[in-house]
């Protein structure tokens, strides 16, 4: 017998947050210190938001301290536009860049543990891509907590939460947006942990779901980073924004992929490939190690086309080293004691005496729900969904154009977060009550789920997963080309049809993990096939999109790929323009925020 | 490729539905530097997809996938084949839930609870001291931090309170201590007072018997017995 799909309550707030990780609850308690009367609920996936993927975050976050006698706010704007491959939009890059250093104070005060200098000052260090005088030598500008800012970050914003009583659903999923006359009203919640429906009604509507690295085989991204937030709004027929613009981090730990942050190579640490060369030399002269990712991994994926790679004997991967074997005991021991010691407990080596074997990883989405520079989502170039907004790694206002620097998304979190929970607080003035019911009843949830449930057939939903898992992978990786990137939606139509006939093994709703993956088996699959769609059309390379049919940048492609998913599977495509405000309002430095070459 | 493992694991399984519990062995081959996530992943997709546990990060820096292994309790993404073989030495394990939380299904417990006490002892800053000046940080020299940062790393995994000997019922537990004695160390924080409260309430530290256990079971390997004996001399700078 399988249960009906039905609503077990409903529950009114003012906010409702989907994905409680670093910017969903920076906007939370940015909304609360406005109006402490708001009353808020935070979704998260995972046991306690605590545990939301933020807190992975490494590195480090830049920002320009003002007391900084060289470094400035213009030279962060400039490498942030040049990295992007000039498709960030310039009055978002100045929004975020004015606002870091408030920002940075704003988390030390409210209990994060910045590293600290001799003096007892905030330590600093380098990042790929971050430079001085326009593209000079490397700026010291990222602030960091030993190598775990991420925890740093999602601690403060968690337990500020806790402490201004946010509502909390762990362990639960939103499975469908609700609107009333255009509006966005609300969400239904799964609650996986009682397997019960929720139905929230809210005046705004938060998305903030993070990445969707589960797309591809080997990620640093974690198990719930399926896209779900993208999926939800391409289901109600929005758009998403630049999915063709994916990072891939260079240094993955070979095999689990998992990362080995910049921060080794910021600190000292060289890329050899087989012959022990330092091949970085070759492909960007001026800043080899700390060239920005997309170059890096590249060049690494060169080497090992090229036969410079060695291999990995347990997990038959092809690698080059990264040598970190000449750094202080006290880095590795005191510095980034976390990084080092992965490769110790993953793949058992000393990094202290062997070479640590890397190769690209999937890492961050550049793209996603597209938002205007207060996060309010849009339905298309022009128009707002009222009541809804989107922030961190699962909008795309674009901060990050199609590369995103080391240490900007972290940024990007809380600076966001801050700016549109001013905006909500803003908005909830004057916005109207979401009434007592939603016109529509979730049907959408009700009939995917009862599908899930009743479906009969042979198919295993892992092996689903594995599959599309590859083929983004080989077809729409790192390189991409049309005859693959055709392969790749062929194979992704396919494996959508094969999905039908996952039988499950329990048709309970209680805690059904099963149950929950294939949820996100559909996410991701609606994901991918919207990626690879918006890569195929993008007939030229721009950033972390590298089509091997069209090697260079086109100014016939300078703006940014809206993407709507129709019911049949069919992508539209439409065009958002590139913000080039600090360019077109002159000025000194104007000449700095044109279309550049990019070089390092 | 080295030669794989022939790995058994046997499952404590419940079904919440038939509130049915029962022991479940599942025999397959393993490579040697496969995480235990990667192991139950292969049971979902070769054996049985009704089999739930639960992760996130598959790192250790998320606390998501603890469970116990043949009596330790541990975080299975942690745990590689190869290194388990070695320190258990055997190719046979059981693998249970928690124990301090009520399970849901099979390795998936109900955290909420447990994380309510990590809440009593009140992560964030009671009562902030407040920037210097205006666009300035707060100097804190690392001296003073070294006492304490260590203890941030805490990922409130729940290894720790699930080998205290010291029951839950009673005491919030060495990690819900942590988050309170590592506010007490820092600078950032004035409510002192409220802060050993916490400390010397009846759910406290009295309840720790310096057994050492947390200690010996971090997969942070922070030395948590440490920081309760701080706690007990009420010692923090
Ligand atoms: C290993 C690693 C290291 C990194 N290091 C750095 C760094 O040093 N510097 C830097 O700037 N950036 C770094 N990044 C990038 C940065 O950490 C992420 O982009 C950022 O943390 C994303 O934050 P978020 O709040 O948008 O999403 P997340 O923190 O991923 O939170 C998303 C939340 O949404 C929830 N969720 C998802 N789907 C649903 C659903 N359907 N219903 C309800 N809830 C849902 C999740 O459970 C989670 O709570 C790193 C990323 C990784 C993976
Ligand atoms: S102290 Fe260690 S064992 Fe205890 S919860 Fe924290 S990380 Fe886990």
């Amino acid at each position: 017998m399988t249960p009906a799909i039905r609503v077990h309550e409903l529950v009114k707030k003012d906010v409702l947050i989907i994905g409680a990780g670093g910017a969903g609850l920076r906007t939370a308690v940015q909304i609360l210190s406005r109006r402490p009367e708001t009353s808020i609920a935070a979704v998260t996936k995972v046991s306690s938001p605590q545990k939301s993927h933020t807190t992975t975050a490494q590195g480090g976050v830049a920002a320009v301290d003002p007391k900084d006698r060289i470094d400035r706010p213009e030279y962060h704007m400039f490498d942030t536009w040049k990295g992007s491959d000039c498709s960030a939009d310039q009055n978002v890059i100045k929004t975020i860049v004015d606002s870091a250093w408030e920002q940075i104070l704003w988390l030390d005060a409210h209990g994060l543990h910045f590293t600290r200098n001799e003096e007892g000052r905030f330590s600093k260090r380098t990042f790929g891509g971050h430079t001085l005088h326009f593209g000079g030598p490397s700026a010291f500008r990222a602030l960091f907590e030993a190598d775990r800012t991420g925890k740093g970050i999602m601690d403060t914003v968690w337990a500020e939460s806790l402490k201004n009583k946010v509502r909390f659903f762990n362990q639960s999923l939103a499975t469908e947006l609700l609107f009333k006359d255009e509006r966005c009203i609300g969400a239904v919640i799964f609650e996986a942990r009682t397997g019960t429906f929720t139905m929230v009604l809210a005046k705004a509507t938060l998305i903030s779901t993070g990445g969707l690295g589960q797309v591809f085989k080997i990620t640093t991204n974690c198990r719930q980073n399926t896209g779900d937030g993208l999926a939800l709004a391409l289901r109600q027929g929005l758009p998403v924004m630049d999915l063709e613009a994916v990072q891939f981090h260079p240094t993955g730990i070979v095999g689990p992929g998992i990362l080995a942050s910049e921060a080794l190579r910021g600190e000292g640490g060289i890329l050899l490939n087989k012959d022990q060369e330092p091949f970085m030399e070759r492909y960007a002269p001026k800043m080899k190690d700390l060239a920005p990712r997309d170059l890096v991994s590249r060049s690494i994926e060169n080497e090992i086309r090229e036969g410079r790679g060695a291999v990995h004997p347990e997990h038959n991967l092809p690698h080059v080293w990264l040598d970190i074997r000449h750094l202080s005991e006290y880095v590795h021991k005191v510095k980034l004691p976390e990084i080092t010691g992965f490769f110790s407990k993953f793949i058992g080596i000393d990094p202290k005496v062997d070479l640590c074997p890397v190769r690209p990883t999937v890492h961050y989405q550049m793209g996603g729900v597209p938002v205007n520079a207060v996060g309010e989502v849009q339905q298309d170039a022009q128009r707002i969904v009222p009541g809804l907004f989107a922030v961190g790694e699962s909008a795309c206002a674009s901060f990050h154009g199609f590369n995103r620097l080391a240490t900007n998304s972290l940024l990007e979190l809380f600076t966001m977060g801050k700016c549109v929970g001013d905006r909500i607080a803003d908005f909830l003035q004057e916005a109207p009550d979401p009434g007592d019911t939603a016109r529509q009843a979730p049907e959408q949830t009700a009939a995917q789920f009862s599908g899930y449930l009743q479906a009969k057939g042979s198919e295993n939903l892992w092996t689903i997963r594995e599959a599309m898992r590859s083929v983004m992978t080989e077809k729409c990786g790192v390189f991409r080309k049309e005859s693959t990137i055709l392969e790749a939606i062929e194979d992704l139509k396919e494996l959508r049809e094969r999905a039908a006939h996952v039988r499950l093994k329990s048709s309970s709703l209680l805690m059904n993990q099963e149950l929950v993956d294939r949820f996100e088996l559909d996410n991701l699959l609606d994901v991918a096939l919207t990626l690879a769609e918006g890569a195929l059309a993008r007939k030229e390379s721009r950033g972390a999109h590298s089509r091997e049919d069209y090697p260079e940048r086109s100014d016939a492609f300078q703006y940014h790929t809206l993407a709507f998913l129709q019911d049949n599977g069919a992508v539209r495509l439409g065009k958002r323009p590139i913000d080039m405000s600090l360019f077109r309002e002159g000025g000194e430095h104007a000449g700095h925020f044109d279309l550049l070459e990019r070089k390092y | 490729m080295n030669t794989p493992y022939a790995i058994t694991l046997n499952i404590h399984r419940y079904d919440p539905e038939a509130k049915r519990n029962w022991i479940q062995a599942y025999r397959l081959e393993a490579g040697g530097m496969l995480r235990f996530t990667d192991v139950l992943r292969k049971i979902n997709q070769e054996q049985d997809p009704g089999l739930a546990w639960t992760s996130s990060c598959e790192h250790a820096q998320c606390g998501s996938c603890s469970a116990v292994v043949n009596g330790k309790p541990l975080l299975l993404c942690e745990l590689l084949v190869q290194d388990a073989v070695d320190f258990f030495e055997t190719t046979s394990f059981v693998l249970k839930p928690l124990s301090i939380a009520p399970v849901l299904r099979d390795l998936i417990v109900d955290l909420a609870q447990a994380y309510e006490r990590v809440h009593q002892a009140r992560p964030y800053l009671i009562d902030p001291a407040g920037p210097p000046a205006e666009g300035d940080e707060l100097r804190i020299p690392p001296k003073v931090m070294d006492h304490y940062v260590e203890a941030t790393r805490c990922i409130n995994c729940f290894c720790c309170a699930q080998a205290c000997i010291s029951s839950h019922r009673n005491f919030l537990g060495p990690n819900a201590m942590l988050a309170n004695i590592v506010r007490l160390f820092d600078p950032k924080e004035q409510a002192q007072t409220e802060r050993l409260d916490i400390l010397s309430a009846s759910s406290g530290l009295a309840r720790c018997h310096t057994a050492r256990a947390c200690s010996f079971v971090c997969p942070k390997e922070i030395d948590v017995a440490h920081f309760m004996a701080r706690g007990k001399e009420g010692r923090f700078s």
